[in-house]
Order: structure tokens, then sequence, then C-alpha cells
């Protein structure tokens, strides 16, 4: 087997383990609980008909390993049951939440790493200069300052003092009605709600990519071949992109651990924009004590981690060599 | 010269009177090293003038709450009229304004220092104290138990930290402190990371192999050997936890899974978030903002200064 094909199936291997292991963590996690799986719910005031559908679905009155046994048959099958709060399908009402929350996120921190590479690049090449020195501290005093904090303020300056942007939520109350779901992504009340949560992301994450390029460039600098790309007259934008191209790899090795760090700070973001995604179900449902829900839309946090890693990885071992060789 | 001079001079009758010495606190390798680790950043004027700050936040922790000049649920009234000062403007006898409640806010806010400090010592020696062991116990041992434990960090590093704490905070119940062990139970994992790194170098080092051939304990090695060499990156990690420790848990405050009556900066935040008078009582939410980025900043920008750190000790820390 070519070393390629091999790096390729132990990843995969990997991979799937670490998705096993999620599942077996969130079962034990959630059957430890104290009390029943459904006692807390019962106390938050579910009724017994809902209670006695998440006894069936679970198969909660038999012993554990069989509870563990349907726990991933269900998951596999993508049979996640009822939510009790909501009364549908877990699936029926989180799907487009996490549409929401990709369609806000991916732009977002594809936006971040263009602008990051290129601002650390430019500090990192002019090592030492004032732009190094000090532009780089408001990009670190801004992802220094908890995300809520940065979304609140981007709401009292453009939407309460300048009225530019609506407060919150994702589109006006009302505007969606008689549209097929995907519409409302294409007009301009989504595009004005789009604006705030997008820089707020943007702010929060600046300073990831922009550090590491920076590092990263100066390391590629010190290397003989860039004193040999000055010696041979290479315009300077040129030898530039040459370096960019050395240095990006550890900015893209930190992408997918990046964007975990972004649906985490999402869950803020969200909720000061009352942006209807994951993150604000998320702490929705851990309130309202909806284990069904909690319990799938944390799966799916991570797996969206645990697989960009995986395509990271894959990409990484065709773009360098070296990678595949370790396994 | 004096014969017995030169006998005190030799470094094998040093090291044996070293022995006999009463032992002091500041003569420990650990804590010398410690020292010198913190020495080296402070030489530096920037990283200087951020100490100086995590210092007077520190101060504001430990002082604070006596220089306060209200009672915390202290509700003003004007003199005059006698109503309640809701959201007022900042003034003389109000210098940060008041709250939606009437509370003053200057006083909540030195107050708030106390939770905040605390949170960061807790939540930041959590962080240093588990990453210390997984990584030296990863490094130094090595073998099967490495390749557990670095799994095991591998699988932490990819878990996104509020969704997860949130989960982990309905097991362990909402409160301050389950607030702070959560971030403290997560975060380790990029100091593991690079002080198991930084232990398989120091592990190199002709001393250990001295010691280690000269028939010395691991614990022996472990605590005389690796942990004085990595206790400077350790500092590094120590300031950088504070300042994720502050930041992340005034984030779960903010959300409301940590104790709403603990006054801390981020239950200020919420306070004023959820009042519905955010944009107008600015006086009230920006404060604790600003000075909970500041810290964070600062410990940031404190822990950058220190030298030994390369691309990838940098990399860990800023995905933290």
């Amino acid at each position: 087997m070519s070393s390629l094909r091999r790096y390729f199936a132990v990843r995969s291997v990997q991979t799937v383990m670490m998705l096993a292991l999620v599942m077996t963590a969130l079962f034990v996690l959630f059957r430890s609980m104290p009390g029943d799986f459904t006692a807390q719910m019962a106390a938050s005031g579910a009724n017994e008909e809902a209670l006695q559908a998440i006894r069936e679905q679970w198969h909660l009155d038999e012993p554990l390993y069989m509870q563990y046994y349907h726990y991933l048959a269900n998951l596999v099958q993508g049979n996640l049951g009822e939510s009790p709060v909501y009364r549908v399908d877990v699936w029926e009402f989180t799907k487009l939440r996490i549409f929401n929350t990709f369609i806000l996120v991916a732009p977002a921190m594809t936006f971040t790493y263009v602008i990051g590479v290129a601002i650390g690049t430019v500090a990192g090449s002019n090592r030492g200069s004032a732009f190094e020195r000090f532009g780089t501290v408001p990009i670190i005093g801004v992802g220094s300052s908890p995300a809520f904090f940065t979304a609140i303020l981007l709401v009292i300056v453009f939407a309460v003092w300048l009225n530019l942007f609506p407060t919150s939520g994702m589109t006006s109350p009302g505007s969606t009605e008689g549209l097929a779901w995907w519409e409302p992504y294409l007009t301009r009340d989504f595009a004005a709600h789009y604006v705030l949560p997008f820089t707020a992301v943007v702010c929060r994450y600046l300073f990831i990519p922009t550090l590491i390029m920076r590092n990263s460039v100066v390391e590629v600098m010190g290397e003989d071949f860039t004193e040999y790309y000055r010696l041979t007259g290479l315009p300077t934008l040129t030898r530039l992109r040459h370096i960019a191209k050395h240095a990006s790899i550890p900015v893209l090795t930190i992408y997918p651990v990046s964007l975990a760090r972004a649906l985490g700070g999402l869950v803020l973001i969200e909720t000061v924009f009352n942006w209807p995604g994951i993150g604000f179900t998320l702490v929705e449902a851990v309130l309202a004590r909806d284990y069904p829900t909690v319990q799938f839309v944390f799966f799916v946090v991570a797996a969206f981690v645990i697989v960009s890693n995986f395509v990271v990885d894959l990409v990484y071992g065709v773009i360098d060599p070296r990678i595949r060789l370790e396994g | 010269m004096d014969i017995a001079k030169k006998v005190s001079d030799n470094a094998l009758v040093r090291a044996i009177s070293d022995q006999s010495r009463v032992k002091n606190v500041g003569d420990n390798y650990i804590v010398r090293n410690l020292w010198g680790g913190i020495r080296s950043m402070v030489n530096d004027r920037m990283t200087a003038f951020y100490f100086g700050i995590l210092v007077t936040i520190l101060l504001m922790g430990v002082f604070g709450p006596m220089l306060a000049p209200y009672g915390v649920e202290e509700i003003h009234f004007d003199p005059q009229t006698g109503q309640m000062l809701r959201a007022e403007p900042p003034s003389l006898a109000h210098p940060l304004g008041t709250t939606f409640n009437g509370y003053d806010v200057l006083t909540r806010l030195l107050i708030g220092a106390r939770p905040t400090v605390l949170t960061g010592i807790i939540g930041g020696g959590m962080i240093l104290s588990i990453g210390t062991a997984i990584g030296v116990t990863a490094g130094y041992v090595g073998g099967r138990t490495e390749t557990l434990l670095m799994r095991f960090t591998d699988f932490v590093y990819g878990v996104p930290l509020i969704p997860f704490g949130i989960v982990l905070i309905t097991f362990l119940g909402v409160g301050f402190i389950p607030s702070i062990m959560v971030i403290g139970l997560i975060l380790w994992r990029g100091a593991a990371r690079v002080i198991r790194a930084q232990t398989l170098k120091v592990k190199q080092y002709p001393f250990v192999q001295v010691a280690k051939a000269s028939g010395a304990s691991t614990p022996h090695i472990i605590f005389k050997h690796i942990l004085p060499n990595v206790a400077p990156m350790a500092v590094f990690f120590l300031s950088l936890g504070v300042g994720y420790a502050i930041m992340l848990q005034a984030s779960l405050t903010f959300l409301g899974v940590a104790d709403p009556f603990i006054p801390s900066w981020g239950v200020m935040i919420r306070n004023a978030f959820n009042s519905g008078y955010m944009s107008t009582a600015w006086w009230w939410s920006a404060p604790p903002g600003l000075l909970i980025a500041i810290t964070v900043l600062a410990t940031f920008m404190f822990g950058r200064g220190y030298e030994g750190g390369d691309s990838e000790t940098a990399n860990n820390a800023i995905a933290a």
C-alpha cells in the first residue's frame, strides 16, 4: 500500500474511533446524571406522556448495556426522538438551526483567516516595525474581551446609537411567512441582520490566524531560502507570496481547531443576537433540561470538529509529504 | 589566601552544606526557576507594564471590597425627590453612575474584582497543575502511558469549551465554583501538550541521564530535575490560564449557568444585558467588560514576554 493510502486509512479509523468515543462519553455523561434520565425533566414540568415516549425511545427500563446498544442504534439510524419541550422530532427543528449556524460561522471564519493571514504576513515580514509591535495589540485586545461583550458593544454602537442595523434576530418578525425555507436567506433583511454577528465573530477570532501567521512568517524569514530569494532580486510581493506559502502550514493546521473554538464562542454571540443557531438552541435546551436535544446538538458540534480535523489532515497529507511518513 | 574560604567555595562542599541547611522556600529549585522566569519577563519594559496591570487587578481583588464607597446591595435614592436612582448617568456621588436597581456601579465593580481574581487564581492553578501533571508524566514515563495520556489530550483538544462546559455544569450543578472547575477540567490541554514536549527535551539532558544512571528514583528525577526545568514554561501557561479562566467564567456567567448572586464582573454584564438598559446605561456594562478585556490582554501579553517559547508553544497557547 502506498504511504498516502496507508495514512488515509489510519486517519479514517482514528476518526471513526473518535466519533464512537464522543458518543460513549455523551452516553456516560447523561446516564450518570443524578436520578433517572427523565427525573429532571419531570421536575421541570414535562408531562407523563412525553416522558413515557422518551423511556421507550431510549429503552431506559432495560439494563445499561442494552441502553447503550439502543442509544448507538438510534443515533446511527438518525432516530433522535422527540424533544419534550418543543414536542417535535429533534431533527425536525434542529436541522434549520444547524444550517443557520454554519451560514454564519463558515463565511465569517474564512474571512477571518483571509484577513488574519494578510495582517500576519505584513507584521511578520516587518519584524520590529511599529506596526508589528503595536498594530497587533488592538487585535489581541478585541480577542481578549469575552465574545458576548464585543457583541454587546457592537449592538450598542451600530444598532442603537447609529441605528444602522437591527439589534437582534435573523429576519424581521413576520417577514418570512409563506416563503420556502431558503428564500429568507436571499433577502436584504437577512443581510442587514447578518452584518453584526458576522463582525462579532471576525473581531473575536482575528487574533488566532494573525498571531500564528506572524510567528510562522518570522520563522520562515529566518531560513536560508528566503535570503536567497532576496539576493536574486525577486520583487517584494512575489517573495512574500513564496514565504506565505511555506508559512501557511501551521495556520492551516489550526483552522479546524479554531473552527471548534468559534463554534463554542458562537454560543455567546448567538445568545446576544438571538440568532436561531445551534449554540442558542443548546443553551435553551440545557436550561429547559431538554436532554434529547442537548445530546444531539452536542454530538453535531463534536462531530463537526472531528470531521473537519480529518479533512484538514487529508489535505495536509497531500500537500506536505513529510506528514504521511509519520503516520 | 584564606584556606577556609577556599574550602567553602568548593562546589562539592557547598552542595553538602546546602543539604544540611535549614530548608528555605526561596532555595527550592522549582521556586527559584519560577522566580527566574518571572524576572526575565519583567526585564522587558512592555512585559513589566502588563505585569503592573496584573498586580493592580490583584490588589483590586484584595482591597477592592474595603475601598467600595457603598454597600453592595445598597439602593440609592435621590435626596430631593426621594425617587430611586434608576440607571443614572455618572455624577459626583456616583462616579460611574447607578444600575437599573439603584446600585452604585463603582461599588459593584470594586466588589466584583474579588470573585474575578479568585476565578483567575483557581482556574489558572487548575490548568497549570493538571497540565503539568499530565505533560510531565506523559513525557517522562513514555510508552503506553504516554500514548494513552496524549490521545486523551487530543480528544479534549477537540472539545468545544463552552458547549461542553454547559453540559458538564448541568452535571456538576450550577454554581460559582463548578463554573470555574469546568474551565480547569478542560483548558489544561494546551499546557499538557507543550510541557510534554519540553519534558522530552529535558529528559535528554546529560544531568538527567546521570541522575538516572546513578540510581535516582523516578519521583526524585521528576521533582528535582524535570520540574525546575519546565517551570518557566509553566509560568507562561499559568499566566494564560488565569486570563482564559476569567474570560470563560464570565462567558458561562453570561449564559446563566454560574451563580448570579456572586457579583463578579461577568454577572454585572449579564444583569445589564437582561435589564434592557444596556444601550442607554453604557456606564453600567462597559466598565466590567473593559476590565475583563484588559486583564485578559495583560495575562496574554505578559505570557508572550516569555522568550523561550518556540512557535509550537505559541500556537498551542493561542488556540487554547
